[in-house]
């Protein structure tokens, strides 16, 4: 069955009225979900997994993924709108996002991270079925080596993202570096800063990490402002809607943004969280307006929210097709497809194809629906600014809690998100860029394993990552980054000071 | 009201007339029991702890909760156990790791296997099989020796992570086959077949369910399990034991059981033994932990406590060669 045979045949399955409702359901509560801080994809698809037991499988993984994907536009909104991503995904869309909602634009932010989301999950889609082949064959051809020298460019290009201050912005990615080797090392098994403490064996948990620097440390802020600011500006509904020349500036970020993510999402390991901060830098690096960037620009939206939806859906590739979940929620969804009897693997697209295209078939019908119930939705939301903050921010550490300990259940992980708060407002308060130590913390484990993993391989042998085309391809694109990077510095330090803006 | 309460205490009286030896025993379980878990829901080792304790709660008219605790290869599930066994009864399902090889791994474990944990039943084992590409040069187990010994770290392969099942049968192999691999560890059995797949190790121990999809899709093959008996998970794999130069006796095994802490009642760990032994007896059980992996095993705490001891003493000495290689 050729892809776009086997997408009407999944159209078919999908369009079940059961499929269909258990779809809704999905997309609204990981919408929901998302929006709430800490409480995410992972969270839900823990707690509905039993009850999957009872529905049909399609019915079931349908659901699931309804709720993984529909987190992804979820977790735009807290991001625009306070400066708390709801998920790890879209922190990224804090840097732009919440300018604009603070030049009373948060409509149009939110408009602009809908649309892009939306696109972003099409143009996943769309690759899904066109290049899953070949991408279930690329994701095998990436050995240890491509994986070391394609995280690194990733970190190379990525760590420009706030450089209104160089040397600050490399602290934060040094020090992501360094808590991220928290944990076990998975070479020689040895415990690394865990302090006798078992929870900090599998590392901090991403999620604790991501809440407590921007949410927590955002309330902590935020305590201090309430009394100052008072109600926030009341948004006109006319400002909901995009002009004509914001509009122009959507489309081609998002489809930037969206092969990016399509890209990173089917690289097992990779994930989301990374392809919305990839997309985010590539924005800003081949844009004539940079100075915008952290400001309020449409395009630091557009590029990460299409990035990160359409990651989430390509993410599916090597979770059906090779057995390997990208990341922990795709770990759950593995469990989920187990549970029902679907063996994911090679040959889940012969022995169950009305699964693995019915559930494909679903992501086209799920985002549609999301877009459908999204757009009048953001009035709704943008009104959630007006509620006072005395309610709003005690609500979000309740619901920051909640969502930290569902991960793994662990008490610990709540003490931890109340730490990396303080700390995190200290590094607001000296104006560091929390982003930067996130990406720093997701890359860093990466490129250790896969650095050590390749030169294991290799038998101590440097030479490995330039004798494979595809990573030397990689080392020599990161080397010309910052070949071009250091360029700039001399050329700026020949001409006369810029005025500071 | 009255007379129905009155009848339900007759009633239980009755039944603990009936049955004297659980008489100190009536009451339990009067509330719903906690089951840890080391691992995610939807893990393998989760799914197969609700297979067992459903039927169980349905037997025993409480709810078993099952409580995931993920983390630290299983150990935090029973360092959990431990710190609720006060508020609640609390129990756990384990793999074999947290009990014969992490008082060895793991400096701040936190608990005594000896002293603190109470054996109750083993659940089931499950074999690993030996796995290389479908185009490696050797045919059979002996050919594949016969490649490992051509020089030191001539072939290298994949385990889920140092000190893991899949990284100890391999060095107990090399051991007893008298070769030298190279260890790279990895996370996860997909992402070595992954890698093996792609030639860039040569070869893996790894539970069957991870490679049965790879085999009949004609990517990998697989030279022999480590059970000492054939696996039904496995159809037409050679035993390893016995031949390319291994011992009869050459068996290892992955397993899972059913545990409590210390200080819970004899009576209970009894009840439950024999609860647990009955729905392994059923087949449809069986062939639920059959199609993940999982030869049911049953036995008695005993039979269990001995099984941790020998368990221990085998991978102690693997982990000695290891410790002295490095």
């Amino acid at each position: 069955m050729s892809g776009w045979d086997g997408f009407l045949h999944g159209l078919s399955v999908a369009a079940q009225p059961d499929v269909l409702i258990y779809c809704m359901f999905g997309v609204l509560l990981g919408t929901f979900v998302g929006v709430l801080p800490g409480i995410g994809a992972m969270a839900t698809i823990s707690l509905l997994l039993p009850i999957t037991y009872y529905l049909s499988p399609e019915a079931a993984l349908v659901m699931l993924a309804g709720v993984y994907y529909g987190s992804q536009y979820g977790g735009a909104v807290a991001s625009i709108l306070l400066r708390l991503p709801g998920t790890p995904q879209s922190a990224v869309t804090t840097l732009d996002g919440y300018p604009l909602a603070q030049q009373g634009r948060a409509g149009v932010a939110l408009f602009t991270s809908m649309v892009s989301s939306f696109a972003g999950s099409m143009i996943g889609i769309f690759v899904l079925i066109v290049l899953s082949g070949a991408l279930t064959r690329a994701a095998v051809a990436f050995g240890a080596a491509e994986y070391a020298a394609m995280m690194l460019l990733g970190l190379v290009a990525a760590s420009t993202v706030g450089a209104k201050a160089p040397a600050k912005g490399l602290a934060m990615v040094v020090l992501g570096l360094i808590l991220g080797c928290v944990g076990t090392d998975v070479n020689s098994g040895a415990q690394r800063f865990t302090f006798g403490q078992t929870e900090l064996m599998d590392g901090i948990n991403l999620v604790a990490l991501a809440m407590g620097l921007f949410g927590v440390a955002e309330v902590i802020a935020n305590i201090r402002k309430a009394e100052r600011t008072g109600v926030p500006p009341h948004v006109a509904l006319r400002d909901l809607m995009p002009s004509r020349a914001e509009l122009r500036r959507i489309p081609f970020p998002a489809l930037r943004g969206a092969s990016l993510g399509s890209f990173f999402g089917a690289l097992p390991g990779t994930g989301s969280t990374i392809s919305s901060f990839l997309a985010y830098a590539a924005e800003r690096r081949i844009s004539r307006r940079p100075e915008q960037f952290g400001k309020g620009a449409i395009e630091g939206i557009a590029g990460p929210e299409a990035a990160n939806n359409s990651a989430a859906i390509s993410a599916f590739v090597p979770t059906l097709a090779l057995g390997i979940p990208g990341d922990p929620i795709m770990a759950l969804m593995l469990g989920a497809l187990v549970i029902h009897g679907v063996q994911p693997g090679p040959l889940m697209l012969e022995a169950r194809p009305d699964m693995f295209w019915g559930l494909i078939a679903s992501f086209g019908i799920g985002n549609l629906l999301l877009l459908v119930l999204n757009l009048p939705l953001i009035g709704i939301w943008v009104s959630m600014l007006r509620i006072p903050f005395r309610w709003l921010y005690p609500a979000i550490l309740i619901f920051v809690c909640l969502g930290v300990y569902s991960v793994r259940g662990a008490s610990f992980d709540i003490f931890a998100v109340a730490l990396i708060g303080v700390i995190g407002y200290a590094l607001m308060l000296a104006r560091f860029n929390p982003a930067l130590l996130l990406l720093g913390f997701v890359l860093g484990p990466l490129i250790e394993t896969n650095l050590r993993r390749a030169l294991l391989i290799g038998r101590g042998d440097p030479m490995v990552f330039l004798q494979r085309p595809l990573a030397a391809a990689f080392i020599i694109a990161a080397a010309g980054l910052i070949v071009m990077s250091l360029v700039q510095v001399i050329r700026r330090k020949g001409t006369p000071a810029e005025p500071a803006s | 009201m009255f007379i129905s309460r009155r009848a339900a205490l007759l009633g239980a009286a009755a039944l603990s007339l009936c049955t004297p030896v659980f008489a100190q025993e009536a009451s339990w379980p009067s509330q719903p029991q906690h089951v840890y878990v080391g691992f995610p829901a939807g893990s393998s080792p989760d799914l197969l702890a609700r297979i067992v304790t459903e039927p169980l709660a349905e037997k025993l008219g409480q709810p078993f909760v099952i409580e995931n605790k993920p983390g630290a290869g299983g150990i935090i599930g029973i360092q959990q156990m431990l710190n609720a066994k006060d508020q609640e009864n609390s129990f756990a399902t384990t793999i074999n790791g947290p009990l014969t090889t992490a008082p060895r791994l793991t400096p701040s474990l936190g608990y005594d296997v000896a002293a603190d944990i109470a054996p109750v039943t083993l659940i089931a084992t499950s074999p690993l099989v030996l796995v290389v590409a479908a185009d490696f040069t050797a045919e059979d187990l002996s050919g594949f020796v016969e490649a490992a010994g051509e020089e030191p770290e001539a072939l290298a392969y994949g385990s889920v992570g140092q000190g893991s099942g899949a990284h100890l049968t391999a060095e107990l192999f090399s051991d007893r086959a008298g070769v030298e691999m190279l260890h790279i560890p990895f996370t996860s059995y997909a992402e070595v077949t992954t890698a093996i797949i792609g030639h860039e190790i040569d070869a893996g121990f790894m539970a069957p369910s991870a490679a049965m999809q790879y085999v009949e899709a004609g990517k990998l093959r697989i030279l022999g399990i480590t059970s000492q008996e054939p696996f039904a998970q496995a159809p037409g794999v050679p035993v390893m034991a016995g031949q390319a130069g291994l011992p009869e006796d050459f068996r290892a095994e992955l397993w899972n059981a059913f545990i409590a802490p210390a200080d819970t009642d004899p009576a209970v760990i009894d009840q439950l033994s024999t609860d647990i032994n009955a729905i392994l007896d059923d087949e449809t059980v069986q062939q639920r932990l059959l199609d993940m992996g999982w030869q049911a095993a049953g036995g008695t705490p005993e039979d269990l406590e001995k099984r941790i001891a020998e368990d221990t003493k085998v991978w102690g000495s693997v982990l000695d060669r290891i410790d002295a290689k490095d």
